[in-house]
């Protein structure tokens, strides 16, 4: 065999053999960042200090984000019924985000879908009979229940990717009120290093408070808006949740203090502010969490994986479990007088389910027209 | 992948339409070519009396002519495949882009790049295709031997690669998945071996070497994949695996879904649920016979290393073998490759197989040319001897008369004597002129495409393929005054002496209408310097969201504020339903969390303030070619209009 033949077939060799193995190779894994935390789910309730329900949900078909419209249902105060009360004129496939200002009123904001990227909003003052558009807010709401914040004034706090905006006027005029950027270079929010924000809340005497998670285990990051200067309020997590990654799922206000629900590694915590110091609940195990619901007098539930459900009373009370929940439960509902009822969503079909002694029972059913086909 | 798919069905009829009336005219031009090019040949050979050429000095080597032959025959049957009618719309989006899918992000980018511009000018580039194809054909089988074969086999090599590249994401070489069983490395690649053969000068014809080296090579190729084959954690060793079909299994399941004759499937699909049963048998065969074969084709490149060549019975039996597994893969795996209405190839096994028969044939030595003089009228011709090497095959090889079936070589200053070309070409042979023929049906094909990429938007039969042509009209445009984005009033009066292109869009919208704001401002650009002569007006189309601040955030999302002859108008809802109810616009308003229905239309008003043109302009799918298209309809409406005016 001469050099040059030689020479030939061991570059044919090797050819042949980098050929196999580059095909045969998966590609090396490349250093990414942590990925981010799983925003809360926008199925929800809430009791607004009147005491009227409000419920979110999501209908329609699954087989493309476009089928699925959101859904607002309300029980007013002294009510039994829930009706339908989503505002028109907007597609809202994106997902509905509310805060309520008080009494019988409430601010929706259409999340971002398909093309359009900015928010438009709703705002009704008669428990969703009549509603006027409000805003817009000219970027899109983040992912979370509590992106939305209405104060007793008029006043809004709407999160966005870049940070949370201050809206005067029910959102006719925004202006930045603290970037998450901004946020992170305090000395509190270098202290927790600030992630991403969360949720956003007026306290009962129009205070803005932000929630963020934190880069720094154990910490919750709620910054309450003093003087202008963004200060750290808590709550310190039990000691067993030390080294878990602390996010904040909810927050919303809840009479002249706070109501905030946090995920600390695996596990579910309550915690409540009553303006001067934090009541922390104990951990409740949940790996998946299908929606929360804020009652009134600051009484939450959750629902879990499959058909597990528990609710917490209140400060101080401890978390109790919910016989298996009816099928097609989506959230919890939590009356003034201790009632729980669950509601069911199924395609067009909504269920009312109350808690009895007995068991759930059928309260009442709701068929909603789902407009399919009309978002593209 | 953005931008490569147009959207529409592949069976659109106006796509389908609007293809074969194209094909039909570049089929008349390639007649038309036909016929000059043989009266003109035809008269050259009987009134100017060229010298006849000399017969050729040596046969075409079997192995050229398998090759030569076989893929033009496959070239052709390539271009008919090309021309069936879901072709033009489907090739990008059922074909390319599936193709890339599971390829690297930088393979996707660039067989990006082509399905989009086959997207924006679908009638045009699948025509080339078909033209290219058949023209490439055609010009292998009629070349036989000379420059104007191997610039065929140059050709081929040439579109194998852009279809190797582009149609077949690099045979899917970079994806996950790869195996010989469904085609690998691409079908075209073995075009392009086949291509590279062909266009061989005539001196490495009649070695042995040559047939030893395709072999060698193809028996690396042959090991590689049985490697691939056996590379456990591809799924390739399991029939089924937790209950899911195994790579293979789901492969044939695949095929054996397409439409297709019912036989051909009931084959496909019983050899599917066989591998579903006995995946590791079906695997361990295929990685057997491939590395068998393999190293019998190696074994056929001893002698170049200076070992005994095998017997010529195992070089024989493993190429028989090859042809064997190789047809029955190409059953009952590959499916014939063709069915389905988009397929385009007959995938790799025949070309594969015709390149391994074609080393095999190399392997003989095949007759040396006849030594003879030159002619007088042939000076080039002269037969020069090799320099004799150490190889007996090739130790008296000389140089073929090439223009044997060329035109003779004209003499110095033939620029200046038209007569003399002409009586070159009446000189030369039937193949020479079908060849030039061919080169013909190439450029007839790829002349339409490139002039279609130099203009970088969409053909607006896209648009017209999703809403119909443009009605025309005439009446008085329905007077208005509104508010526009900036708070001032605008009536169609203050408008007069400028075009106006009217549409209906909802602020709040999430679909059709930022696509037609995109659309508008489209045209704006491809009017260019005519653009200060139109303006482009939208009328909120929502009775609950109208007010200033939802027109300014629609600008703002849309990027329509630095459009300055954009204007959106707004009123207050008797305003606008005025407005709505004058230019037949619906604005419903759906329950249940939907968008307000509305009319998807633009008008074109002309500087007289006359109604001309209604346009249905429901963006359909909303992809870059269709949005671009629609921008070229409604421009060439502006135009009629200014010209009208």
């Amino acid at each position: 065999m001469s050099a040059r033949q030689a020479g030939l077939a061991v570059a044919s060799a090797l050819i042949a053999a980098a050929a196999v193995a580059g095909c045969g190779s998966k590609p090396a894994p490349s250093a990414s960042p942590p990925p981010a935390p799983a925003p809360p789910p926008l199925t929800t309730s809430f009791a607004s200090t009147a005491g009227t329900g409000w419920a979110v949900v999501e209908m329609g078909g699954s087989a493309a984000q476009e089928n699925n419209f959101w859904q607002l249902f309300v029980q007013p105060a002294g009510a039994t019924k829930w009706r339908l009360a989503t505002p028109l004129g907007v597609a809202d496939n994106g997902g509905l985000v509310v805060a309520s200002p008080g009494g019988g009123s409430l601010v929706t904001g259409f999340r971002p879908s398909q093309l359009l990227t900015y928010t438009p909003l709703a705002a009704s003052s008669d428990n969703g009979s009549n509603w006027s558009s409000a805003g817009p807010l000219n970027s899109g709401l983040t992912d979370a229940p509590d992106a939305l914040a209405a104060g007793p004034d008029g006043s809004l706090i709407a999160l966005t990717s870049g940070g949370a905006e201050l809206g005067q006027r029910l959102g006719a005029a925004w202006t930045r009120l603290l970037s998450t950027r901004s946020l992170a270079a305090t000395q509190a929010g270098q202290a927790c290093r600030v992630t991403s924000l969360t949720a956003a809340a007026f306290t009962g005497s129009g205070v803005p408070v932000l929630a963020a998670s934190c880069g720094r285990p154990g910490d919750a990051g709620i910054f309450t808006d003093r003087g202008g200067h963004w200060l750290a309020t808590g709550p310190a997590v039990p000691a067993s949740l030390a080294r878990a990654d602390v996010d904040v799922l909810r927050l919303t206000a809840a009479g002249p203090g706070l109501v905030a629900l946090l995920r600390a590694g695996s596990r579910i915590v309550a915690a409540w502010y009553d303006g001067t110091r934090w009541t922390v609940s104990a951990p409740l195990p949940a790996t998946t969490l299908k929606s929360t619901a804020i009652g009134p007098g600051g009484s939450v539930g959750v629902i879990l994986n499959g058909r597990h459900g528990a609710t917490l009373a209140g400060p101080g009370a401890a978390w109790h479990a919910l016989p298996a929940l009816p099928k097609w439960a989506a959230t919890l509902a939590l009356g003034s007088s201790g009632q729980v009822d669950a509601i069911g969503v199924n395609g067009g079909t909504f269920w009312d389910w109350r808690l009895a002694p007995a068991g759930w029972s059928l309260a009442q059913k709701i068929h909603v027209d789902i407009p399919y086909g009309s978002s593209g | 992948m953005p931008g490569m798919n147009s959207g529409l069905n592949s069976d659109n009829p106006t796509l389908v339409a609007a293809f074969r009336s194209a094909l039909l005219h570049q089929g008349l031009y390639v007649l038309l070519v036909f016929a000059v090019l043989a009266v003109a040949w035809v008269s050259a050979r009987e009134w100017l009396r060229p010298a006849r050429s000399a017969p050729p000095a040596a046969p075409e080597p079997a192995w050229r002519q398998l090759l030569r032959i076989g893929f033009g025959v496959i070239w052709i049957f390539d271009g008919l495949l090309q021309a069936q009618p879901a072709m033009a719309a489907g090739l990008p989006s059922q074909v390319i882009e599936p193709t890339a899918a599971s390829s690297p992000t930088w393979v996707q980018h660039v067989v990006n790049w082509a399905g989009t511009s086959w997207s924006y000018h679908p009638i045009q580039a699948g025509a080339s295709a078909v033209w290219i194809q058949l023209g490439i054909g055609v010009w292998l089988i009629a070349g036989a031997r000379g420059p104007w074969s191997r610039l065929g086999g140059l050709a081929s090599v040439a579109w194998g690669l852009v279809v190797w590249v582009f149609g077949e994401s690099f045979g899917g070489i970079f994806a996950p998945g790869l195996t010989w069983l469904f085609g690998a490395p691409g079908a075209a690649l073995f075009y392009c071996a086949a291509g590279a053969l062909i266009a061989l000068p005539e001196r490495t014809w009649r070695s042995p070497r040559l047939g030893r080296a395709v072999l060698s090579v193809m028996g690396l190729f042959f090991i590689g994949m049985a490697v691939l084959q056996a590379w456990p954690g591809r799924g390739f060793w399991q029939g089924t695996l937790h209950g899911q079909q195994g790579t293979l299994t789901g492969m044939v399941s695949s095929m054996a879904s397409t439409p297709q004759p019912s036989v051909f499937a009931g084959w496909v699909s019983s050899f599917g649920s066989f591998t579903a049963a006995h995946g590791f048998a079906v695997n361990l065969f295929a990685v057997v016979a491939l590395a068998a074969i393999g190293a019998g084709l190696l074994s056929a490149g001893l002698p170049e290393v200076g070992l005994r060549a095998p017997a010529p019975w195992l070089i024989k039996g493993t190429v028989v073998a090859m042809l064997v597994l190789c047809l029955a893969d190409w059953v009952l795996i590959e499916d014939f490759g063709f069915f389905g209405g988009l397929g385009t190839d007959p995938n790799s096994m025949i070309p594969l197989a015709l390149v391994v028969l074609a080393g095999y044939l190399a392997l003989s030595p095949a007759p040396a040319p006849a030594v003879e003089p030159a002619t007088a009228t042939q000076p080039e011709t002269a037969v020069k001897p090799t320099t004799p090497t150490a190889h007996p095959a090739t130790a008296a090889t000389a140089e073929p008369a090439t223009a044997a079936t060329e035109p003779a070589t004209p003499r110095p200053g033939w620029q200046a004597q038209p007569t003399r070309l002409a009586r070159a070409f009446g000189a030369a042979s039937t193949r020479v002129v079908l060849a030039a023929w061919a080169v013909a049906i190439v450029l007839i094909g790829a002349a339409p495409m490139a002039l279609a990429q130099a203009n970088r938007n969409a053909d607006p039969i896209i648009a017209q393929a999703i809403d119909g042509n443009a009605a025309p009209l005439d009446f008085r445009a329905p007077a208005f005054t509104l508010t526009d984005q900036n708070g001032r009033q605008v009536s169609l009066a203050s408008l007069r002496g400028k075009v106006v292109l009217l549409t209906f869009l909802d602020p709040v919208c999430t679909s059709d209408c930022p696509e037609i704001a995109q659309e508008f401002k489209g045209t704006d650009q491809v009017l260019g310097a005519s653009a200060r002569r139109v303006e482009l007006i939208a009328i909120v189309a929502n009775p609950l969201y109208h007010s200033i601040a939802y027109t300014r955030a629609f600008d703002t999302q849309e990027r329509m504020t630095g459009v300055p002859n954009w204007l959106y108008l707004t009123g207050s809802l008797a305003q606008l339903e005025r407005a709505w109810k004058n230019y037949a616009v619906a604005a419903q308003i759906l329950p249940g969390g939907g968008m307000i229905a509305h009319s998807d239309v633009a008008y074109v008003i002309d500087a007289n303030g006359h109604t001309r043109t209604e346009l249905d302009f429901d963006p359909g799918p909303g992809t870059a070619s269709s949005e671009s298209s629609f921008s070229v309809e409604l421009t060439q409406a502006a135009e009629q209009a200014m010209k009208s005016s």
